[in-house]
């Protein structure tokens, strides 16, 4: 096991960008960190008040990136990842739907969607290193607790909570009016405190 | 037997920090390292996620507390592991809360931390997600793919494990040993030591 070492210092900074740059559209409101990483060859759409944290990565090659109004999405999360299942991969054509989020969505750390017309409803949470197959359809205001895996196909109804490794219960306690509100408040804070530079990706 | 990483691959300051180059520290000036810590290549702190609300608001003079992220001694956070600070609504308005580490927490590989406290003594394991203002005393064994939720209590000298997590046992009589990371320390670094077996 004995490899050469190499004595070549290592760059502190991030890794150039692999892949080409995507064709984005922003809303001029929303919070973009400058280590965000956007590939891809299909269009990326952003809408109003997003927020995207450094080292999220958006992919765009199998298909187009639709973010609705006031979703964060959290660092170290894929969207439109290229699956292994169920997922088109590189290639598609042209106005092939990758993954489309709603309005209110948080995507945690770690978490990753798969491309391949992933449909997202609005108000969901997507917990820490969660996993959501191409095709997926998650409703709208669902919890998907840390380390959930959504089935590539999938289809989850509105107001669901998945926990403690695939079982399923439904939403009943009517917060999802509140949960928005405190998506807003939080995208107000997120605002000022990361520099958002959506210029490097235009 | 560990192959020599190659050189400078770590960057050791006075206090015998040893922090990987290749490690994601975002907001530098909030992050505080009690010493002897060891961050190893793609662990992701997030110091930009300091607390909007002061909690004496009058207090002029003093200069504001804007840690984001307290890490006491002996601490280790391996490869890929993420800590961020909790944040949530408090009188009508969304702050973010410091994250406390206390000394000798190992936070395994994958492991995401958004707990409020983390006390001494604590081995995380690999793929743990810890909910947001968590509490975590002395002496806890968190084993591989727990899941925290949320504001969790979790008491000293508690083996914690499952998705949610549940306390499954105790700590052994005798068992704190297994806690120290000082010999930890020392395998990693530009210098490294094999591990004593």
């Amino acid at each position: 096991m004995a490899a050469p070492s190499s004595s070549k210092r290592h760059s502190i900074l991030p890794p150039a960008q692999a892949g080409p740059k995507p064709p984005v559209q922003f809303s001029s409101s929303i919070t973009i960190a400058d280590s965000a990483i956007l590939i891809g060859t299909h269009p990326i759409t952003i809408s109003t008040e997003s927020v995207i944290h450094p080292r999220a990565q958006l992919n765009s090659l199998g298909g187009r990136i639709t973010i609705g109004r006031r979703c964060i999405v959290h660092e170290r999360s894929t969207v439109g990842a290229v699956g292994t299942e169920g997922g088109r991969g590189a290639g598609g054509t042209a106005e092939q739907s990758g993954v489309t989020l709603g309005d209110y969505v948080t995507v945690e750390v770690g978490a990753s969607i798969e491309t391949g017309d992933t449909v997202v409803g609005e108000g969901t949470n997507i917990g820490v290193g969660s996993k959501i197959g191409g095709g997926a359809v998650v409703g709208k205001h669902c919890t998907l607790t840390p380390y959930t895996v959504v089935a590539a196909g999938d289809v989850i109804p509105d107001y669901t909570v998945i926990y403690s490794n695939g079982l399923r219960r439904q939403d009943r306690r009517g917060v999802a009016e509140l949960r928005n509100k405190g998506q807003a408040r939080q995208i107000e804070v997120l605002k000022r405190m990361i520099p958002s530079s959506p210029a490097k990706f235009q | 037997m560990s192959r020599r990483p190659p050189r400078g691959e770590y960057i050791e300051t006075d206090t015998g920090n040893k922090v990987a180059r290749k490690a994601t520290l975002v907001g530098t000036q909030n992050i505080m390292l009690g010493g002897k810590t060891v961050i190893m290549p793609e662990a992701m702190i997030r110091g930009d996620l300091v607390r909007t609300l002061q909690p004496s608001p009058s207090s002029s003079g003093a200069a504001p507390n804007n840690t984001a992220v307290a890490i006491g001694r002996y601490c280790f956070l391996s490869r890929g592991c993420c800590l961020r600070p909790p944040g949530r609504l408090y009188k009508g308005l969304f702050t973010y809360m410091p994250l406390r580490l206390g000394d000798h927490v190992f936070v395994g590989p994958g492991s995401v931390v958004q707990a409020a406290t983390v006390g001494n003594y604590v081995h995380i394991g690999a793929k743990v997600a810890i909910g947001e203002f968590a509490i975590i005393k002395d002496y806890v064994r968190i084993l591989d793919d727990t899941v925290v939720p949320p504001n969790m209590v979790i008491p000293s000298f508690s083996i914690v494990a499952g998705q949610p997590a549940r306390v499954i046992g105790e700590v052994p009589e005798g068992g704190h040993e297994a806690f120290e990371l000082r010999e930890l320390y020392k395998t990693v670094g530009n210098n490294p030591q094999p591990a004593p077996v």
